[in-house]
């Protein structure tokens, strides 16, 4: 195997050395297998040479971007050869005339959107992760982000897709127009596929001209209740805002409590921004936004207009995950998403359970399309709190199923969340999703193992 | 045989604490010269977890990967989980010494030792500028002395200019950098160091090295230094120079100077006086990417640290468009001017370097002038 991947790639881009396979074993979540080997390969060729030799062999094989995921999806759990695709990262063509970018997928989102906004267009998905993660692991886990309300999800900007299928055949699909319904929309079945259905090489995206101004508010409420309120009513005013985030109380206390940032106790903190190419329609927006805000018994309400008074009002927002990483040296980030209206009920619930197990759950996320982020804090060397930590997240799964909502809003199922694959999906759309794997990937060597499809 | 290693408390925090987020990736020189995680921080954070859950045993490449690494101090700085990986590179390498892992820098110490440098050099030019008594004086380190002679002598002439009363001493290398590569400082060189500046009554010790600054400035070894050490932009920033640019300027925060001594405003306070036409780099103060000489990076790893410094340099060019790079630390600027292809047409400059050279184009120009 070793010597038939050098012969592939080359030397400088194959590793088995254990001091390079070790990071190759983990994500951000707490899943750890060890690959076989790992490949950096720098064209398509190659990654179709590496792909159709793996699927002879029956070697496992993982597609990797930055390896940021939060659900162990590129960890691999049967060995085999990580596909690290960091080294494909050119950005093939920019045609504004028609509106799309293709890039390579080892692109990194930040700098994709930095060629962008040259001509002033904006690639708009922004997960948190968009200076390091790649365009590939976007599409492969279908990331969303803060903008996500008004501008969707990188599902809504894909228009074509190169992958190398796990038979080792090469496939274009998808077009370079704006419309297209011209057979099946195969692209959209490799998105968020998380890598088990085929390599992406590369991407053809939509791009939308860059918005050239924003204004930005914070409100926080003593009553969570009302914060709820004002969420869904504005949703549901005409107005949609690019941002509309929510803290939740803990959240709020742990930032008071380990930074300077002047906060007022409340139960709830709303985020919002309007956004539009002129200021017009910038405030316009912003004053339906505000009395909405104000009319449901806010404590307090702070808007900005310059970059200097709105970096201050994001700066509560922005620093929630590094405190709550300060606070706790483990954690759990999860992504359940539910209906708008049902967010008071799925924070509510959330302290409900984190109560009942003694385990910190603090929740930030975007109200706004309904996707929250309970971060579950524990240590990960004290086997008692990591059974907890388990319970709780189990029971956090059940209760956004419960309430119509999904596991996972942006993070993809990866290992994870595998086991709850039953619980969102019933057993025929299990059995179809099965079919489909196994038609594409009859040897099941395509990231084996996730989202519970090889059972 | 080497021992395993010993992982305290403050450590096993720090391993716990680094979320594997990966976004040091974004900043790592090596990383982004590479793409191996393990050049990053976070592969780096994971290895030792690995070490200190005893999953993987220490051998020669697992100390070895800890290397590979400038302690630019950039991963620190954009860490959201707020854990400081090159203060962790740094100590492991002393673990791992102390383990019984030698690594090439136990050479450079013998090295240092013996000959009073870095590079094992027996002659150190001459300066000229060696007095009995001075209220200032100059400290040049290994880098400047040996490898930047023609730069070290326009700063001088600068100061010459500027008509600073400074003198030199029989300067021997600082040390410091033993401490960042698994060493320790050498003691009796640290002394020698203090006797000869004490004996020159000066009351402020000047560097051009960024790295000597810290050291003189932050090392135990020097606490009876009894001297205010400045760094030479910190000692210049008051000046008024009678000399300007048209020219397109930037410059490049080099990583002992910025993120670690947090001096970025004296150099830019200087060159605004100079330069009109002054803009910043896109990653620039606590976000300059490093030049990849820092750390022992360019000691152990020379073709892929001058692999970083075109990086950097490309980059540099391609947001800015500028004529001139300025910088001041000898490090930056040799691997800087390693780096640089012919067909870029920057020329590349220590700040001090390039007051001198303007001041002499000025008296050339009234030269020809009359």
């Amino acid at each position: 195997m070793i010597k038939k991947l050098i012969e592939i790639v080359g030397q400088d881009n194959f590793t088995d050395q254990l001091e390079e396979l070790v990071p190759y074993s983990y994500d951000a979540s707490m899943n750890v297998y060890r690959p076989d080997a790992a490949v950096w390969p720098e064209s398509t060729e190659q990654v179709l040479a590496i792909v159709k030799f793996a699927n002879e062999h029956k070697i496992p094989v993982i597609p990797r971007g930055a390896g940021t995921s939060l659900s162990g999806g590129v960890v691999p759990i049967h060995g085999g050869v990580i596909i690290d695709l960091s080294r494909m990262n050119r950005i093939l063509e920019v045609s504004i005339e028609n509106r799309y970018a293709r890039v390579e997928a080892g692109v990194v989102c930040d700098d994709l959107n930095r060629e962008l906004a040259k001509h002033g267009f904006v690639f708009p998905p922004d997960p948190a992760s968009s200076t390091v993660s790649t365009i590939g692991g976007n599409v492969a886990t279908n990331a969303g982000g803060i903008k996500g309300a008004k501008y969707g999800t990188t599902r809504d900007y894909v228009l074509g897709l190169q992958v190398v299928l796990p038979t080792g055949e090469l496939m274009r699909t998808g077009s370079y127009t704006m419309k297209c319904v011209s057979g099946y929309d195969l692209a959209k079945l490799f998105i968020g596929a998380e890598g088990t259905l085929g390599v992406i090489t590369e991407v053809t995206l939509k791009i939308n001209p860059l918005p050239r101004h924003a204004m930005t508010a914070v409100a926080t409420y003593a009553r969570l209740e009302d914060a709820g309120k004002a969420i869904f009513q504005t949703m549901t005013s005409g107005v949609i805002p690019s941002v509309m985030e929510i803290l939740d109380q803990v959240t709020l206390k742990s930032i008071r409590d380990n930074t300077d940032i002047d906060l007022p106790d409340a139960e709830a903190m709303i985020l919002t921004e309007t956004d539009g190419f002129t200021w017009e329609e910038v405030e316009a927006q912003m004053e339906v936004v505000l009395s909405i805000l104000k009319k449901n018994h806010p404590i307090e309400i702070k808007t900005a207009k310059d970059e200097k008074d709105r970096l201050n009002l994001w700066k509560a927002r922005k620093s929630a995950y590094a405190t709550l990483a300060r606070v706790s040296s483990s954690f759990t980030l999860d992504d359940v998403t539910v209906p708008i209206s049902r967010i008071p009920e799925l924070l509510v619930g959330i302290q409900e359970i984190s109560k009942k197990y003694g385990i910190v759950v603090a929740t930030f996320g975007h109200a706004g399309d309904g996707n929250l982020h309970p971060q579950i804090l524990y240590d990960e060397y004290d086997a008692d709190q990591v059974e907890r930590m388990h319970k709780v997240e189990k029971e956090i799964f059940h209760l956004a199923i419960s309430l119509n909502g999904t596991l996972s809003g942006e993070h993809g199922i990866g290992i994870s969340k595998a086991n709850y694959m039953t619980l969102e999906h019933d057993p025929v759309e299990m059995d179809l999703m099965r079919r489909i794997k196994k038609t594409l990937d009859p040897n099941n060597i395509m990231n084996p193992g996730k989202r519970a499809l090889d059972s | 045989m080497p021992t395993q290693l010993q992982f305290d408390e403050k450590k096993r925090k720090a391993i716990a604490q680094c979320s594997r987020c990966s976004f040091c990736r974004a900043v790592c020189p090596i990383f982004d010269l590479t793409k191996r995680p393990v050049a990053n921080a976070s592969g780096k954070m994971i290895l030792l977890k690995e070490l200190m859950e005893g999953k993987l045993p220490l051998t020669e490449s697992v100390a070895q990967a800890f290397l590979r690494c400038t302690t630019c101090m950039n991963c620190t700085t954009n860490c959201p989980s707020g854990v400081d990986p090159q203060e962790m590179v740094k100590s492991m390498r002393k673990d791992m010494v102390g383990a019984g892992f030698n690594n090439l820098f136990k050479a450079m110490g013998e090295t240092i030792e013996k000959y009073g440098n870095i590079y094992g050099e027996t002659e150190r030019h001459d300066w000229g500028r060696k007095k009995e008594k001075a209220p200032y004086t100059l400290f040049l380190g290994c880098v400047g002395t040996y490898r930047e002679e023609e730069s070290v002598q326009e700063t001088l002439r600068l100061l010459d200019i500027l008509k600073v009363d400074y003198t030199m001493v029989d300067e021997v290398c600082c040390s410091g950098v033993l401490e960042d590569v698994g060493y320790s400082i050498k003691e009796d060189l640290a002394r020698r160091n203090i006797i000869e500046i004490q004996k020159t009554g000066a009351k402020t010790l000047i560097t051009t090295c960024p790295y000597c600054y810290r050291v003189f400035k932050e090392h135990p070894s020097y606490k009876d230094l009894g001297l205010e050490v400045k760094h030479i932009t910190q000692f210049l920033k008051d000046f008024d120079f009678k000399v300007k640019t048209d020219k397109k300027v930037t410059y490049h925060d080099p990583c002992d100077l910025g993120r670690h001594a947090g001096i970025y405003d004296e150099p830019r306070e200087i060159i605004r006086k100079i330069a009109p036409n002054f803009v910043e780099p896109r990653r620039t103060r606590e976000n300059a990417m490093c030049c990849g000489a820092g750390g022992g990076f360019r000691g152990a790893f020379a073709k892929e640290s001058v692999r970083v410094a075109r990086n950097r340099l490309s980059q540099i060019i391609e947001d800015t468009g500028a004529d001139i790079l300025l910088t001041e630390c000898p490090s930056c600027l040799h691997n800087f001017k390693n780096a640089k292809r012919q067909k870029q047409k920057i020329e590349i400059y220590n700040l001090t370097e390039f007051l001198a050279k303007l001041y002499q184009d000025k008296t050339s120009r009234e030269k020809e002038a009359a």
